[in-house]
């Protein structure tokens, strides 16, 4: 019969594990906005629900030598709470609040967002920006790590294998003086799917680029890094010359594609524009 | 599926109940806990009128599995406040007027709720990003920002006094609103019948397709499947608006994607859907066509072999897949062209819209064993309902009695049969009652009764000092598969194709054709804002080319009394020149626009009802009173207030002491039904003549008991006494109680209204606009010319409403329509490719949140009709148009481009931005 499965609610991440090690298709559920969505318009695809909502050991945020731990499950409405000041706040905030609507906000997990894996899932540029890596767990292997570009591996597939679960994100802390964009482009201000989003982290010494990282979200099939674009501003200073080549290099790494959001030429036009935006943006900050 | 014990807290009530682990918490809530004050509008987590609190927080509960909330707190709407007492955040909904069809309302509710819980004194800012999730489609959040205002301000009191007023002009309460905001409200999914089962429908795959066969075996096999019906085992008729051009289901072949082919009725919705997905249907694929000009080809697929078999109310050339023409005109344009010292032309595109009504079509059927139909809808047109069955089932009006429920929006969407046939005949196969509500996805992409997709192409002479000498327009509407409002929208789009100007020398033509697409329906002001974006887009064009203002150029054209229309109407209290003057002052027209800034006007003109109805008002034995009408109230709040408001003016009595009765269509009078702007000027005028029939029938009992001449009776504070002598009275209620108990029943006052449409002097089908309404909106906006993203950052409405009878009803009408008429100039766009609907939801169909509505001025004109007492203008539908016109020209103002096609999206916009780089 359609929709028939069975739910679990575990109490902690061994509980979890456990679950997930079941045979049979087995889905975790954090906050479900996704799932729910799809359970509506088809039969889930699942022979066991594993609820996520209960794991409290997935919902600190805490920092440690240097680096950043979010737990999976924390929602959005709590990431946008959260004050840590800095790069940080700018990325994580006007993404919280132009992610979705604040219903969903407060149901919605990083985590789930992150494995959701679509391309234009609102978090995935701030944490690529960020350098972030994912930890995975399971019964069976344990723990392991992956730099978040490794996680992705193409339209809403993920290298989490069935048995595992995301149980938290981990970065860098970024340096006071680190600087910082980020736009989200949608056809409405508030719970619009975006057009394009980007999220830049850039440290400049001596007026140099020492290390840029510059994400792109809903241009192409992942979440992605302009790897060249970074490349490129590698030790050049912010100028004219140097942001209009970035941003016509980003421009061109974008893999967009026509859908009725907008059309693929649109989106590498806004690539260019929003990079040369932020690179402006972030040569001007804090002077 | 096997069912699990759910221990959660409900309203502070510990609640134990079964659910599957498929169980969402909405349904728990409304199906085994029975409050049905959670809605469900979409079920994707788009729309929040299923908006929980969930420990404290503002969720949507279609996100939540119900075990998801095992040992958790969860406060309905129905959990706020106490029994008979409002909490503060429902009292300040109700009293400011931020309640219209109310079935975002609980959800709007809780939201607020969660955020005062939090934060008492939040800003303008918070409580608009706090409902951005909760989409209005009636009141464009305005009021709704006031109660929020109210409440963070502690000014609820003061308010109060205001709000009992219920005189003429007075800001009087609708009597719907606790109902409403308490989640009482019963709305036609809210329908739950013994032994009901659950509809769903068999959609044609192809957009234009023979059928070869239909086998229904599988669908019959299926446990929990209790009927299945198809076009091949039922009498059918044909059935239409003017035109009668379609059936229940596709026989011999679909003619557009989703076209109903069979229905199936099961235990559970799951198992009907199952069911229908198990129905096979054979196809021969048809060559299609969709764009409306290939469809004008001789050569084009025909849509329909012989349109002309069809019954057609009016005349018109019919060939191919031309469904309807229609031509009008004025002098010789070819003349005027000669005369003018300039010929600007240009055209003009508008995409398919949705209504959008938060809440989805549903229908009720339950059949008795004589032969009876009972039908519980939601329906702007219950009487409609009953002719439309009868005419597409061939059976007689009198085998349906139609229950109106609760209306969650309308807009016109909900004007003509989506449900009623199917549930109707699947409850006669099957012996139960059977419901079916349409989900989301569906009532975007196939039974959406979209607003048509149009060209416009218009070509204006104008002289050097600003006169318009001649005009010729061009109207191409594209209805899709079925015309049934079709040679409608065309008709009511001729009037408007000279907008509100002097022109002598006007040509028109209207062109509807057929498609392969999903058929068009007759939303809102139909053709209105499609043709206050192209005539006044033009118009800004027209005045540029010579040099003029946008102000300027209109008021020296607009029309003033005695002017005539392209038909002949002689126009009277025309208002046009004041709207533009007032509208345009709000945003400072005068004053120079930063650049990467513009402003711009956009003014129209629309009719005010008619069509028939009858009202009675009828005593009780307490100098109380019934007010008896077959019109239902699609959300605007006319019959709860303005009309209570009007009855209460003529009878002389509080509007407190009437009270409106809900009934159906075998108790209540036949009425046309709420649409066309008619609410206020039509019904509440015809309560108002009821309510004087009534009192004259009252003064002349005390005239005979105080034997005295009825002329001299004066009714006052409830005591009728004889004029200049207070000591020769008697009680309204005594009279009352003695006509019911000694002379055998009531006294009822009776009015039946048809008006005459304005005389005109050229044939047309509709001829003239009966009190006309005048209205000009002016808009300031900001672009970014990177991205081409529109921000508005001032809006100001004048509206010509003849006179508010509430002028918070009115000021909501202008507020919601704004709201959906930006949508419609920045976001709004049904994408259909070859038939096939791309973004059927509020995901991706995008209507105006919270967080995008400008800050509004609306501006209330009153130049009183000279139909009707009060003088009242329509004001239902008018404030949807003049948007689309006044965005695309503070564009053009901003920008300096030539704005030809909705909606402006940042896309859009962008593109035009690129057109005007080149061009430089």
């Amino acid at each position: 019969m359609a929709n028939s499965f069975e739910f679990t609610q575990p109490r902690d991440v061994a509980e979890a594990l456990d679950a997930l090690a079941q045979p049979g298709r087995v889905m975790p559920m954090a906050g479900g906005t996704n799932i729910m969505v799809n359970m509506k318009r088809a039969p889930l695809e699942a022979d066991l629900v594993v609820d996520l909502t209960r794991l409290e050991e997935l919902m600190p945020i805490s920092a440690a030598n240097g680096t950043i731990r979010m737990g999976a499950g924390v929602s959005f409405a709590r990431l946008l709470e959260w004050q840590p000041g800095g790069a940080l706040e700018g990325l994580m905030k006007p993404m919280c609040i132009a992610f979705a609507g604040p219903l969903i906000r407060n149901l919605a997990t990083a985590g789930g967002n992150i494995c959701d894996a679509s391309a234009a899932a609102d978090i995935s540029p701030p944490l690529l920006a960020l350098d972030a890596t994912v930890e995975l767990d399971s019964a069976a292997g344990g723990i392991r790590t992956l730099p978040l570009p490794e996680f992705f591996l193409g339209v809403r597939r993920t290298a989490r294998r069935p048995d595992e679960l995301l149980t938290a994100v981990e970065f860098p802390c970024p340096a006071a003086d680190e600087r910082w964009f980020y736009y989200k482009l949608g056809k409405r201000k508030a719970d619009a799917i975006s057009i394009v989003s980007i999220a830049m982290t850039v440290k400049l010494v001596q007026g140099r680029v020492e290390r840029a990282r510059i994400a792109l979200g809903a241009v192409a099939p992942v979440a992605m890094h302009a790897r060249e674009t970074e490349n490129l501003l590698q030790g050049e200073p912010l100028n004219e010359v140097t942001i209009g080549a970035a941003a016509a290099t980003a421009a061109r790494e974008a893999r967009p594609i026509d859908d009725f959001r907008a059309t693929g030429a649109y989106r590498r036009q806004m690539v260019e524009t929003l990079v040369k935006r932020g690179l402006n943006h972030i040569a001007q900050q804090d002077k | 599926m096997k069912k699990q014990a759910l221990n959660f807290t409900v309203n502070k009530q510990q609640e134990s109940i079964q659910v599957t682990p498929r169980t969402r918490l909405l349904d728990a809530l409304r199906l085994d806990l029975g409050l049905i004050g959670t809605k469900e509008g979409c079920g994707t987590g788009d729309c929040g009128s299923c908006t929980v609190l969930l420990d404290g927080n503002a969720v949507n509960s279609c996100m939540v599995l119900a075990l998801q909330a095992e040992g958790r707190d969860v406060t309905t709407i129905e959990g706020l406040g106490e029994p008979g007492i409002l909490d503060p955040v429902q009292q300040a909904m109700v009293r400011s007027g931020g309640i219209q069809c109310g079935f975002c309302t609980p959800g709007m509710v809780l939201s607020l709720k969660g955020l005062f819980d939090g934060n008492p004194n939040p800003s303008e800012e918070d409580v608009r990003i706090a409902v951005s999730s909760n989409l209005c489609r009636c009141t464009g959040y305005t009021k709704i920002f006031d109660a929020a205002q109210a409440l963070s301000e502690g000014s609820l009191q003061a308010q109060a006094a205001d709000g009992n007023d219920d005189a003429i002009g007075a800001r009087m309460v609708r009597t719907d609103a606790v109902e409403k905001v308490t989640g009482g409200a019963v709305y036609a999914e809210d329908i739950q019948l013994p032994r009901m089962i659950y509809g769903a429908l068999v959609r044609s795959t192809h957009a234009h397709a023979r059928i070869l066969s239909v086998d229904t075996t599988g669908a019959l096999k299926l446990p929990g499947v209790k009927a299945v019906v198809t076009g091949r085992d039922i009498d059918m008729g044909y059935y239409g608006y003017e035109l009668h051009d379609q059936r229940v289901f596709a026989l011999e072949k679909a003619r557009y994607l989703g076209e109903p082919i069979a229905a199936v009725a099961a235990v559970t919705a799951d198992i009907a859907r199952e069911a229908a997905s198990l129905v096979k249907v054979e196809y021969e694929e048809l060559p299609a066509v969709f764009d409306p000009e290939e469809a004008m080809s001789p050569d084009a697929p025909l849509v329909h072999d012989e349109p002309n078999a069809y019954q057609f109310d009016w005349e018109s050339e019919r060939k191919g897949n031309l469904c309807y023409r229609l031509e009008v005109g004025e002098g010789d344009v070819a003349q005027g062209f000669a005369e003018a010292d300039e010929v600007v032309e240009g055209t003009y595109h508008t995409p398919e819209a949705h209504a959008g009504a938060i809440e989805p079509h549903s229908a009720t059927a339950m059949a008795d064993p004589g032969g009876r139909i009972t039908i519980w809808t939601t329906t702007q047109k219950p009487f409609a309902v009953r002719s439309y069955l009868a005419r597409a089932l061939e059976r007689k009006i009198s085998s349906f009695k139609v229950i109106p429920t609760h209306i969650g929006g309308g807009f016109g969407g909900k004007l003509y049969p989506v449900l009623e046939p199917y549930v109707v005949l699947l409850a006669e196969r099957s012996g139960l009652p059977v419901q079916m509500t349409l989900s989301r996805d569906e009532e975007m992409a196939t039974a959406a009764l979209l607003r048509h997709p149009s060209k416009v192409t218009i070509k204006t002479g104008v002289r050097k000092d600003g006169a318009l000498v001649a005009q010729q327009v061009r109207m191409l509407f594209n209805t899709g598969a079925y015309g049934p409002y079709g040679p409608n929208t065309a008709a009511l789009g001729s009037l408007m194709a000279g907008g509100p100007y002097r022109i002598p020398n006007l040509d028109i033509t209207g062109l509807v054709t057929y498609s392969n697409n999903v058929p068009k329906g007759s939303i809102r002001c139909p053709s209105g804002p499609q043709m206050a974006f192209a005539v006044e887009t033009h118009m800004e064009k027209v005045a540029r080319a010579v040099g003029m203002d946008g102000l300027a150029f209109r008021l020296k054209n607009a029309w003033d009394n005695g002017d005539t229309t392209c038909t002949g109407q002689v126009l009277e209290a025309v208002s046009i020149k004041e709207c533009l003057k007032k509208a345009a002052a709000a945003v400072d027209w005068d004053e120079t626009c930063p650049p990467g800034t513009g402003k711009g006007l956009a003014c129209n003109w629309w009719v005010s009802g008619t069509w028939g109805t009858q009202t009675l008002l009828e005593t009780n034995e307490d100098a109380t009173f019934r007010l008896i009408s077959g019109c239902v109230d699609m959300g605007t709040g006319g019959m709860t207030s303005s009309v209570l408001q009007m009855a209460a003016a003529g009878l002389g009595v509080p509007a407190e002491s009437i009270q409106l009765v809900r009934g159906d269509t075998d108790t209540l009078p036949w009425d046309h039904g709420h649409g066309g702007s008619r609410m206020t000027f039509t019904i509440a005028r015809s309560a108002y003549e009821a309510a004087q029939d009534l009192k004259q029938q009252l003064l002349e009992e005390a005239a005979g008991q105080l034997e005295a001449a009825v002329d001299d009776m004066v009714l006052e504070n409830g005591r009728i006494f004889v004029r200049g002598d207070r000591s020769n009275s008697v009680a309204l209620a005594q009279i009352c109680y003695n006509r019911h108990k000694k002379h055998g029943g009531p006294m009822i006052g009776v009015s039946s209204i048809l008006d005459d449409a304005p005389p005109t002097t050229k044939p047309h089908p509709i001829g003239a606009f009966p009190a006309p309404s005048f209205c000009a909106h002016a808009v300031e906006l900001s672009v970014d010319d990177d991205t081409g993203e529109i921000a508005v950052t001032r809006y100001a409405a004048a509206h010509d409403v003849g006179k508010a009878i509430n002028p918070t009803g009115c000021e909501g009408q202008i507020e919601g329509g704004v709201a959906m008429g930006l949508g419609l100039a920045m976001m709004e766009e049904l994408r259909e490719v070859n038939g096939k609907v791309l973004n059927p939801s509020f995901a991706d169909y995008l209507l105006v949140s919270a967080e995008d509505m400008p800050p509004m001025q609306t501006i209330l004109v009153e130049q009183p009709a000279v139909e009707g007492p009060m003088g009242v203008k329509g004001v239902g539908e008018p404030p949807i148009a003049p948007p689309t016109g006044a965005v695309a020209n503070a564009l053009a103002d901003a920008l300096d481009v030539d704005v030809q096609r909705l909606p402006l999206t940042p896309e859009q916009v962008s593109t035009l931005i690129a057109t005007r780089t080149h061009g430089q």
